[in-house]
């Protein structure tokens, strides 16, 4: 009997025991599923306050060498006795004198607020040119049409707004993090997964849709700021080439199009740390291809999205006579195109400069003189082609002109010399003279405001000139190529066909015919089925009329007596 | 009483103007308006493209006088709108059967 409790007092404590143990694995496999998310969160947290962004690891010197030395880890790396020494060194230095360690936290804060100013008050400059976009489309075109030029402006922002906040940011930006963090503005962290591809072969952003989670932090929204007003930039091109004659929802639909997709995803290649970015490293082609502020990224997907849509719509009706000639139809107002330009040219002052995305990057009174020399040279080129071509200079060329060379400088803004930039400029000048004939005579694609020729043509100029005259003072370390050296030679930055890196040239080459190929084949291939299942022109009636009336209703200028009287009478 | 219809270069109508006021015409009737004559206008290039500018700009005066002072009135207007160039513009007579002021029923010349 005794045995027998024994017995059992034995099993039930074994039982116990074993009970005990599954417990504890069962407690540990939970603690596990409650940390794993934790382990996810290892990511960066959001800052939506804005109070956590900037301390002493983002205070920096000018040639970007952080204040706060770094612990080496891999003991086999080459230079780890310097790394370890200097390490040591910045121990013993922070151990002594706290209170400039203290001073530095200020100083990183300081930096990226100087940023957030900087990106942000450019990203507002950006913003106005649409104003002038506004007002240079409507002076280009008839009378009858100036009311829907001005509501195609107005609702390219509003539409292609509400599409870039809810996924195109997050498409286009949600890895930034990963290869081209953004250090100027505290290396965005949040924005750290693609949704498509991964490490060097992104394909798409996957982070920060809405602006919610990730999203949601002040870094953040500078980025999303500066970068929807580009986006924009792209969405009001297309206006230049297919007004006067697309309907208004076939409009919507294409700046939903081009907010949420068609930008946003090549956007992810070049700017987004997408592999178009990383071919210097995966492909030996220089420093990857380098779009500095947007001449393909921003122009040429505007410019070549433009004329896949013109060519959907044709000409506008009296375009080209029976005999296929084309005809004019002369600017309403001279007035509107000028100082619609002039509004484009101090808005690239943003475009341009801002994009270092920092004014702790002195390079930005190199950028914004050189824009400002291949304006003047773009311009003064097309006016005096025209000039001897037919014997008087033409106030509209003479503006697409200035365009053409701000287009076309926007890509090596930061990379080329102040003679380079002149002949940068020359070259877009020739190039959009010859696009506006080259389109009315021979394509016949009809672009009533030449926005093919300024954006399209003249932004692949822009990208390929980076890969020619790029003279390597600046860019060292670009898309992640040559941080220590590069050429042989340290502090080499992105180097074009004529300072001896022929690769670069070919990367350029690549990325901006590739940028041709994605804006044009992709508008044309959905722009076709949307145009089958329901027309995107307006009727012949509506098309002779104008479109100001029977689209939105009111004349541009109700003013006029005539169109005043009419409109009382059937009151 | 006579309707007198003047086609001028429009930078001639101050002039024109000045010599009817300074005569006493007392009211005019004045309009833009385009058209061409024998010289049918000229050809410009926007953007590349030709295109005429055959109907020019003008200035058309309208106005209703006596018989008595029409020869002087239509005198003073070929003189001052004259420059001897391809351009200068005609002038019209027509007669008028009547003449009615709306605010007081004043009917013919008293009406002008």
């Amino acid at each position: 009997m005794n045995t027998e409790k024994q017995a059992e007092r034995a099993h039930r404590r074994l039982h116990r025991q074993s009970l005990f143990k599954n417990c504890a694995w069962l407690a540990a496999g939970i603690l596990l599923l409650l940390w794993m998310p934790c382990l996810a969160q290892q990511a960066p947290k959001p800052d939506p306050a804005g109070i956590a962004t900037g301390d002493r690891t983002t205070a920096v010197d000018g040639a970007g060498n952080a204040f706060v030395v770094s612990e080496p880890t891999d003991k086999t790396a080459p230079g780890y006795e310097k790394s370890k020494k200097d390490f040591d060194e910045y121990q013993a230095q922070a151990a002594k004198e706290p209170l400039a360690t203290k001073l530095a936290d200020s100083v990183g804060h300081i930096r990226l607020a100087t940023n957030f100013a900087w990106t942000l008050n450019t990203g507002y400059l950006v913003l106005f040119m649409q104003a002038g976009f506004a007002l240079l489309t409507c002076g280009l075109v008839r009378k009858k049409n100036a009311g829907h030029l001005m509501m195609l402006n107005f609702a390219a922002y509003v539409f292609a707004f509400l599409a870039y906040y809810a996924v195109g940011f997050a498409f286009q930006f949600g890895a930034v993090a990963i290869n081209a963090a953004p250090t100027n503005l505290g290396g965005i962290p949040t924005l750290n997964s693609f949704l498509l591809g991964s490490g060097s072969w992104g394909f798409l952003g996957g982070k920060g849709f809405f602006l919610t989670g990730p999203g949601y932090d002040s870094g953040v929204n500078v980025l999303m700021l500066f970068q929807v007003v580009f986006m924009e930039t792209a969405g009001y091109i297309i206006v230049g080439a297919i007004c006067e004659r697309i309907t208004f929802w076939a409009f919507l639909v294409a700046e939903l199009f081009m907010g949420a997709l068609l930008y946003p995803i090549f956007g992810c290649w070049v700017w987004g740390g997408g592999w178009l970015s990383q071919i210097g490293s995966t492909m030996n082609l220089g420093h990857g291809y380098v779009d500095f502020a947007g001449s393909t990224v921003v122009h040429a997907i505007g410019g070549f999205a433009a004329m896949a849509l013109a060519l959907i719509l044709g000409p506008r009706l009296g375009k080209y006579g029976p005999d296929g000639k084309p005809r004019a139809f002369p600017a309403h107002n001279l007035v509107f195109v000028v100082t619609g330009t002039f509004i484009l040219l101090f808005g690239w002052m943003g475009f341009n400069p801002g994009s270092t995305l920092g004014a702790t990057d002195l390079r930005i009174s190199v950028v914004a003189v050189n824009t400002n020399l291949a304006a003047v040279a773009g311009s003064a080129t097309a006016m005096l082609l025209w000039y001897r071509l037919f014997g008087k200079p033409d106030i509209t060329m003479a503006c697409n002109g200035m365009l053409a060379g701000l287009v076309a400088i926007t890509a090596p803004c930061a990379f080329v010399s102040a003679t380079s930039s002149i002949v940068i400029g020359v070259l877009a000048g020739m190039v959009v003279c010859a696009g506006v004939l080259f389109n009315d005579r021979v394509t016949k694609i009809d672009d009533p405001c030449g926005a093919i020729s300024v954006h399209g043509f003249c932004g692949w100029l822009g990208a390929v000139s980076v890969g020619i005259f790029a003279d390597g003072t600046y860019g060292a370390g670009w898309n992640g190529v040559g941080a220590a050296s590069y050429l042989g030679q340290a502090g080499k930055g992105v180097t074009g066909l004529l300072y001896g890196d022929s690769r670069q040239f070919l990367g350029q080459l690549f990325g901006a015919t590739l940028c041709v190929v994605w804006a044009f084949g992709m508008t044309f291939v959905v722009f076709k089925i949307v145009n089958a299942i329901k027309p995107i022109r307006v009727s012949e009636e509506v098309e002779r009329e104008g479109l100001d009336v029977p689209q939105f209703g009111l004349p541009a200028y109700p003013e006029d007596a005539v169109h005043a009287s009419a409109m009382h009478a059937t009151q | 009483m006579k309707k007198i219809e003047a086609v001028i270069q429009p930078f001639k109508l101050d002039e024109v103007k000045a010599a009817l006021i300074a005569i006493g015409v007392s009211g005019m009737t004045i309009a833009e308006v385009r058209g061409h004559g024998r010289q049918k206008g000229h050809t410009e290039v926007y953007r590349g493209t030709e295109y005429a500018v055959d109907l020019i700009p003008k200035v058309k005066l309208e106005l209703f006088v006596p018989d008595a002072r029409l020869e002087e009135i239509v005198l003073a207007i070929s003189s001052a709108a004259h420059t001897g160039k391809i351009g200068d513009g005609k002038i019209f007579v027509f007669p008028v059967d009547d003449a009615v002021r709306i605010r007081n029923g004043e009917r013919g010349d008293i009406a002008l």
